[in-house]
């Protein structure tokens, strides 16, 4: 398709958190405009001076067509081609409402969120689907650590929806010599793979605080691989969308890596913390907590069989220690490894 | 709602007689009019199956026409006119035959090709004859109004007093709003389907409402008899024969559809593509024709014509009861089941005999047919106002042509389109959820329905249909306390805007809405549907009342089963 059209375009940032900078300077390299809109007055001031995000990323030197703004009446000064919304789930739905005036209908919007409303089990392209008035929505997703993205470490993602035209944008906007883009129709499954890789990495937290080695680690990731792809199918996903980027890479990504929050909380739940104590120390929200007693309602009421997921939630309720918990996974009747 | 106390209908919707309101379907009388859009619609499918080679496509083609022919059981007693047009198509698929014999060129493939298309353009294109239609409009409240005190007793009234069918037909919603967007761009009518008579009521509704005849599609079947023939050709009916499968026939009926409907034509289509078989409101709309409102439209704004906007207006029927519930049912059961359903025995009525008598009932037992016109939307499901602007989800006007806007601009993009249309189909179906009517009939079998599953909660459907006479009764108590908590339900449903009640519901009395609807499911069907003896309540046939339950699915009220929906559009 024409690039012309891409590289003459103008593309909104919303959400000037680390993904959300490292995003602005990809985009930056194929299009003419890019805008970050971030909250706070200073933060878009001394982006604009400084040329860099004082926040996340302070290696990270803003290509010049970037440029800051804290209001989104700024941000939508001109026509917009691409708009990507790079907010916490929790925020997506009223920030999408704040958003929606400023919108015409012919952008292309693409979000790089990954969790889900709590209250409704809807996905965040539904939720933007229903507060603006854009019908052609994709999401982001895959191993994409920002840090390392920044530093300019090859990488690659995945870019879902319905939509020849928003696949299209993404791949234009966002695909650099070091940044590869892969494409799906299967939106549904690339946002409950971001989603469910979470609870994952509370387990892969608990399996690292006890000391475990590489078997069982590669052993629970494939086990909770079968798991994402049972709850995905339950969900109307495709069953392969979980072997690529946005399910088996980011699984790996998100479990392998000691940073994550949610790694943290299962490192020192299972250190015998409570959850509570874990949580105030970190400070911050992590999702994955919410994630696992949502999928795990879900799951038991439908019978979606998932003894991982049923394992952390157990464990994060504090009703088993982390050894009763391993105990319990491995006591279970034998199956056949494939079955799904 | 907004209604008349006198009629019960909206204001706007007149009874007494009035003359037909022109429209541009008029210009269907004028033989060059009609030539142009066979001509249209050629040209559209030729460009269409270009890709094709068309040697393969032809060999297809009548390779299925004459399977077809030679399988049709029309004969020249039975069905005369179906007769006469196989003979016709026999005629012409030989005549193909041989020029497919003499002719080995790729333009010479092409040629038939083009007459292969026009032979179909010009089966499906429709007539208009007005006076034709001013004498139905004025027989069709004449032969109700026939019925309706033929079968009263009020005909023994004195004179003057007579029923009319104000009194039995509510027609409520978006009347004035649609009238309006009739005079501004096209409107798409899209009712539900549950029975054959939707037909003859849609058509007689939008004369009520003072609006121009509407072009819509009928099943070659109709035309079969010869009255009938001779009107629903000239009312601007378009044939549409459901036996020919061929791609060839597909694409040129929805040409067909695209070219009217960009040349301004209001039309109706019935989405669901036949009767919904259990009784459900429609969740699986046929995608096909609605796609071409999609297609007239962006070529209407890239032609720049006058009042471009085309209207899509849903269209929902809540009938107490159903004439051809049983054999639906049946055949509902039979697909979804196979092994696992066991038919009732027992034949079927004669058709011609079940409508008189559905007329019959309907018309001697005080029951109400209730029609509602749903809140109208642009080609991508969005509301649209008063003044025809398309309103998006948060509130404010949005110029729609910009969502047919790829790479700055307006152009067709078939994947993407086609994920319009079934964006549009699920908001088509979400929108009769909500403009559904319910009738006291419904919630009765609703609340004995799920009374019972709780009962044997986990007995698999067909199982659990084949319950015991015994297994099938409850207590009185138990009954009430169901009807109080479904109706609990609905009634909050209803305040969320998520259906709306019907005047017997509204009342909110338990006793009187259940007595009105047992009586309602009571007075057309031989089984009782719901029996209400010394103490017990049961019911004579649970397919029927599956049927009459299934109305109230797709709303998550609980109790659903295997493959419906939970209150958050989940599959159970």
């Amino acid at each position: 398709m024409k690039k012309a059209f891409w590289s003459d375009s103008k593309v909104v940032i919303l959400g000037g958190g680390s993904f959300g900078t490292v995003l602005a300077n990809l985009a930056a390299a194929n299009c003419s405009q890019v805008t970050v809109y971030v909250r706070a007055e200073d933060q878009a001031r001394a982006m604009n001076s400084t040329r860099m995000n004082p926040n996340y990323l302070k290696d990270l030197v803003l290509d010049p067509k970037i440029r800051a703004v804290s209001s989104f009446e700024k941000a939508f000064e001109f026509e917009q081609d691409l708009v990507i919304f790079a907010f916490p789930s929790h925020a997506t739905r009223e920030q999408a409402k704040l958003v929606a005036p400023f919108l015409k209908g012919n952008e292309i919007v693409l979000h790089a969120t990954k969790g889900i409303e709590e209250q409704s089990l809807k996905r965040i392209s539904q939720v933007l689907a229903e507060e603006l008035p854009i019908l052609r929505i994709g999401a982001i997703s895959g191993p994409n650590l920002a840090g390392e993205i920044a530093r300019g470490e090859p990488a690659a993602t995945v870019v879902a929806s319905r939509f020849d035209d928003v696949i299209r944008a993404g791949e234009a906007v966002l695909a650099t010599d070091l940044f590869r883009v892969y494409t799906t129709h299967d939106i549904t499954g690339v946002e409950w793979g971001g989603t469910l890789k979470n609870i994952f990495a509370i387990a892969s937290g608990i399996l690292e605080s006890k000391g475990l080695g590489w078997n069982i680690r590669s052993f629970m990731l494939s086990r909770a691989l079968a798991e994402m792809v049972r709850f995905g199918v339950a969900m109307g996903a495709e069953p392969e969308t979980f072997l690529g980027l946005a399910g088996m890479g980011d699984l790996i990504a998100t479990c392998s890596s000691n940073q994550s929050r949610n790694f943290r909380v299962g490192f020192h739940l299972a250190k015998g913390e409570t959850l509570e104590d874990v949580l105030r120390e970190l400070g911050q929200v992590a999702e994955g907590v919410r994630t696992t007693r949502i999928v795990r309602e879900f799951s038991k009421s439908r019978g979606v069989e998932m003894p991982i997921t049923e394992t952390v939630f157990r464990i994060l309720e504090g009703e088993w220690s982390a050894d009763e918990g391993l105990r319990h996974l491995m006591t279970r009747p034998l199956v056949q490894d494939e079955r799904a | 709602m907004i209604i008349d106390p006198r009629t019960g209908s909206h204001p706007a919707v007149r009874f007494e007689h009035h003359p037909a309101v022109r429209g541009e379907i008029y210009r269907l009388n004028e033989r060059d009019y009609r030539d142009s859009i066979i001509e249209e619609t050629v040209r559209r499918t030729m460009k269409d199956v270009s890709a094709a080679d068309p040697r393969m496509l032809l060999e297809e083609t009548l390779y299925l026409e004459r399977v077809r022919v030679k399988k049709s059981r029309a004969s020249w007693l039975t069905a005369p006119y179906l007769a006469s047009r196989n003979d016709r198509d026999r005629q012409f698929l030989s005549s193909i035959q041989g020029g497919m014999k003499q002719s080995v060129g790729l333009e010479d493939h092409r040629e038939l090709l083009r007459s292969f298309s026009d032979h179909f353009a010009t089966e499906i294109c429709g007539h208009f004859e007005p006076a034709v239609y001013d004498l139905a409009i004025r027989m069709v409240p004449w032969m109700f109004s026939w019925l309706l005190n033929a079968a009263s007793v009020k005909r023994f009234m004195p004179f003057g007093m007579s029923e009319s069918l104000q009194t039995r037909l509510r027609v409520v919603g978006e009347v004035d709003q649609l009238q309006k967007l009739s005079r501004k761009g096209t409107i798409l009518l899209v009712p539900t389907h549950l029975s054959n008579i939707d037909s003859l009521l849609v058509g007689y509704v939008i004369h009520l409402m003072s609006l121009p005849p509407f072009c819509y599609g009928a099943g070659l079947n109709l035309f079969s008899n010869a009255a009938l023939s001779f009107s629903l050709s000239r009312l601007g009916a378009y044939t549409v024969d459901r036996q020919k499968s061929s791609l060839l026939y597909k694409t040129a009926l929805k040409n067909y559809s695209t070219s009217i409907l960009k040349r301004g034509i209001h039309s109706i289509f019935f989405p669901a593509g036949g009767r919904v078989r259990s009784g459900a409101i429609e969740s699986h709309l046929k995608l096909g024709l609605l796609g071409t409102a999609l297609q007239a439209q962006l070529e209407r704004y890239q032609e720049g014509l006058p009042n471009p906007e085309i209207y899509i207006v849903p269209m929902v029927m809540s009938y107490p009861f159903v004439f051809e519930a049983s054999s639906l049912i049946e055949d509902y059961l039979e697909a979804s089941g196979k092994h696992r359903f066991m038919p009732n025995d027992g034949g079927e009525d004669v058709p011609l005999i079940k409508t008189m008598r559905f007329f019959w009932k309907l018309f001697a037992t005080r029951s109400e047919m209730w029609v509602r016109i749903g809140r109208p939307l642009d080609v991508f499901g969005n509301f649209v106002d008063e003044d025809g602007h398309s309103i998006g989800p948060n509130g404010t006007r949005i110029d729609p042509r910009r969502l047919l806007m790829t790479e700055g601009e307006i152009k067709a993009v078939p994947q993407r389109d086609r994920e319009y249309t079934g964006m549009l189909g699920q908001k088509i179906s979400d929108r009769y959820h909500a403009e559904n009517i319910v009738l006291s009939s419904h919630l009765v079998a609703y609340s004995l329905f799920s009374a019972l599953r709780k009962n044997y909660p986990s007995l698999d459907l067909f199982r659990f249909l084949r319950l015991s006479r015994a297994q099938r009764a409850i207590t009185k108590e138990r009954f009430y306390e169901e009807a109080e908590a479904c109706f609990k339900m609905v009634k909050h449903a209803a305040d969320q805007g998520r259906l709306f009640l019907s005047t017997s519901l509204q009342c909110g009395d338990v006793r009187i809405w259940v007595e009105d609807g047992i009586r309602q499911l009571g007075l057309f069907h031989d089984a009782k549907v719901v029996r209400m003896d010394e103490g017990a309540v049961s019911t004579d046939d649970m397919n029927l009342l599956y049927y009459y339950r299934n109305r109230l699915t797709g709303y998550g009220f609980g109790c659903e089963i295997s493959g419906e929906t939970d209150e958050k559009g989940f599959l159970v």
